[in-house]
């Protein structure tokens, strides 16, 4: 009896353990933080703290850990990682530049932070994810005209920058009214690599140097081509961040004040912190996250799903489009979704209408042409999860009885044929009454 | 110059001479010959015009178009048979009754409209 009650609980208890990390739920719930040490984990709890209450399970470790491992048998143990550790030289345990980018490629997430005097492992997960920091290991980021006025800093290091990437789904639709606060090294993204934005750049005064030292020849990284914070969102929609500064993550610089030279206005709080929730809320798929389900076609007036469409057929294509806000799926409102129905080339491209509760819906008539076609849905916005849809369905000409009766245009063979019978018992009575 | 221009004119009397030979002795044939002469003359135009029309419009529904000039092109063939072994001057057939050459070429017609009208669609 006992051991019924202890079963029965049991199986009770299962579909708990099955809550986390799915595909129908995409916040991830654990995050694995590595730092370089415990100080940072007080040094930057406000950033933690509001990771924390958003939900997530962070687990501090530091980066040198021995018994360090993403992934057991297997099953991946997190679904997104934070690395806080720019001078880590080797990673302890089982994580490498390998299994980090393995990581990344099977879906999850990452917030990577550089720092001045970031080391080559580093600066090498960065350049996996397109992110190219300056070679010269001692260069930091300097500003002379938009550096924030700071009592103790004199070599222009700590920026003020507010020169955003213009996206409501990354940056979140309050804008940012103070500048952020920055001091960390600099990376170019390759202008060919379509995966990766920059969020953050540099003002065009900007350049990337060695502080302490004199300049002998123009450094190689300047102006807006410095980015300070980037962002990448791969292909299977996992979504990386790269930061040059881990002291933008920090309390000290969520609660300072900022004055960007040359300009008279005080902020009493500088943006760091609305931008760094905010980022992190799109990093960890809080936002811009789509599904696309229910794809649904039929012809006008009907409601079962053909296996075969005719020529000149008219048919309805409707999908259900989503956004997770967080908590749950929210109707996804846009008017630029498009539906293709392609065979080699599009042959049909319309814009779906919805009506504001997700239903996407269009209808047309199928083109002249028979053959295996596609219903494809390609829908890529910048921040937002690409949808790649393709349903296919073949289309058939006309049956030999699906024409019309006569056809206009064979009148005169109709008319000849019938004049030639004509003729023909003219003729007949004509020749043999004929004397 | 005399002699080209004599030449040319030459030529020219001499098809007029041609053409008013050929009209006199085709005048000279029997009016059942002639009769069937005209009745091919009919159905060849007819195919003509057929496909004048196909070259303006296209061939769309060719099974139409191929029934329809069939349709001219073997009531032409027919009477021409009818007209060959009818005509007293042709030794081959000599020993053929007109009415069987007649009955023949109804029943070529019968089968001739029989598959067009099933060709027509």
């Amino acid at each position: 009896m006992a051991k019924v009650s202890v079963y029965l609980t049991l199986t009770c208890l299962l579909p708990l353990l099955c809550n986390s990390f799915s595909p129908e739920n995409p916040k991830s719930q654990r995050i694995l933080v590595l730092i370089d040490d415990f100080a940072i984990k007080y040094s930057h709890s406000l950033f933690f703290k509001s990771l924390q209450t958003r939900g997530y399970d962070l687990d501090f470790r530091l980066a040198d850990d021995s018994k360090l491992a993403l992934q057991r048998y297997g099953q991946y143990l997190y679904d997104g990682l934070i690395i806080f550790a720019p001078s880590v030289e080797k990673f302890g345990g089982s994580i490498d530049l390998a299994t980090i980018l393995d990581f990344v490629d099977s879906g999850h997430d990452l917030i990577l932070a550089a720092d001045v005097g970031a080391s080559d492992l580093v600066r090498d997960i960065a350049a996996e994810c397109g992110a190219d920091f300056d070679e010269d290991p001692a260069a930091v980021v300097i500003d002379h005209s938009g550096y924030a006025v700071s009592a103790t800093d004199g070599d222009h290091t700590l920026i003020a920058g507010d020169d955003f990437l213009q996206s409501d789904v990354i940056l979140g639709s309050k804008k940012t009214e103070a500048p952020v606060l920055f001091r960390g090294i600099g990376h170019s993204l390759n202008p060919a690599n379509s995966l990766v934005l920059k969020v953050l750049s540099a003002s065009p005064c900007a350049y990337s140097a060695n502080p302490k030292t004199k300049l002998s020849s123009p450094p190689s990284l300047i102006g807006s081509a410095i980015s300070l914070v980037s962002v990448v969102q791969a292909r299977n929609n996992a979504r990386i961040l790269v930061s040059g500064s881990l002291d933008m993550f920090s309390n000290r610089l969520f609660r300072s004040g900022v004055q960007k030279a040359g300009s008279s206005t005080k902020h009493e709080k500088s943006g760091n912190e609305q931008f760094v929730t905010e980022i992190s809320k799109w990093v960890f798929h809080e936002r811009g996250h789509l599904k696309a389900v229910n794809v649904k076609h039929q012809k006008v007036g009907e409601t079962n799903e053909p296996a075969i469409y005719r020529i000149t057929d008219d048919l309805e294509y409707s999908v259900e489009i989503y956004e997770w806000t967080g908590d749950d799926w929210k109707p996804y409102v846009a008017d630029d979704v498009q539906v293709q129905f392609y065979m080699m080339s599009p042959y049909i491209l319309k814009n779906l209408s919805n009506d504001g509760k997700g239903l996407y819906s269009t209808s047309f008539r199928v083109p002249d042409v028979y053959g295996v076609f596609q219903f494809k849905i390609a829908y890529q916005r910048l921040g937002y999860t690409s949808l790649s849809l393709s349903k296919q369905i073949p289309v058939r000409p006309f049956r030999h009885n699906e024409y019309e009766r006569f056809i206009t245009a064979a009148y005169p063979y109709y008319g000849s044929s019938f004049s030639m019978m004509a003729g023909f018992f003219i003729f007949s009575i004509v020749y043999l009454y004929n004397k | 110059m005399a002699r080209s221009s004599s030449s040319s004119s030459s030529t020219a009397k001499d098809a007029q001479a041609l053409i008013q030979s050929l009209r006199s002795a085709y005048a000279a044939t029997p009016t059942n010959l002639k009769l069937i002469d005209l009745y091919v003359v009919f159905a060849v135009l007819t195919a003509l015009i057929q496909v004048v029309y196909m070259a303006i419009v296209g061939s769309f529904p060719f099974n139409s178009f191929l029934s329809g000039v069939l349709s001219c092109v073997g009531t032409a063939v027919i009477a021409v048979c009818l007209r060959i072994q009818v005509n007293k001057e042709n030794k081959e057939f000599k020993d053929l009754a007109p009415e069987r050459a007649f009955a023949d070429f109804v029943l070529c017609n019968l089968v001739l409209h029989l598959v067009i009208m099933n060709f027509l669609g």
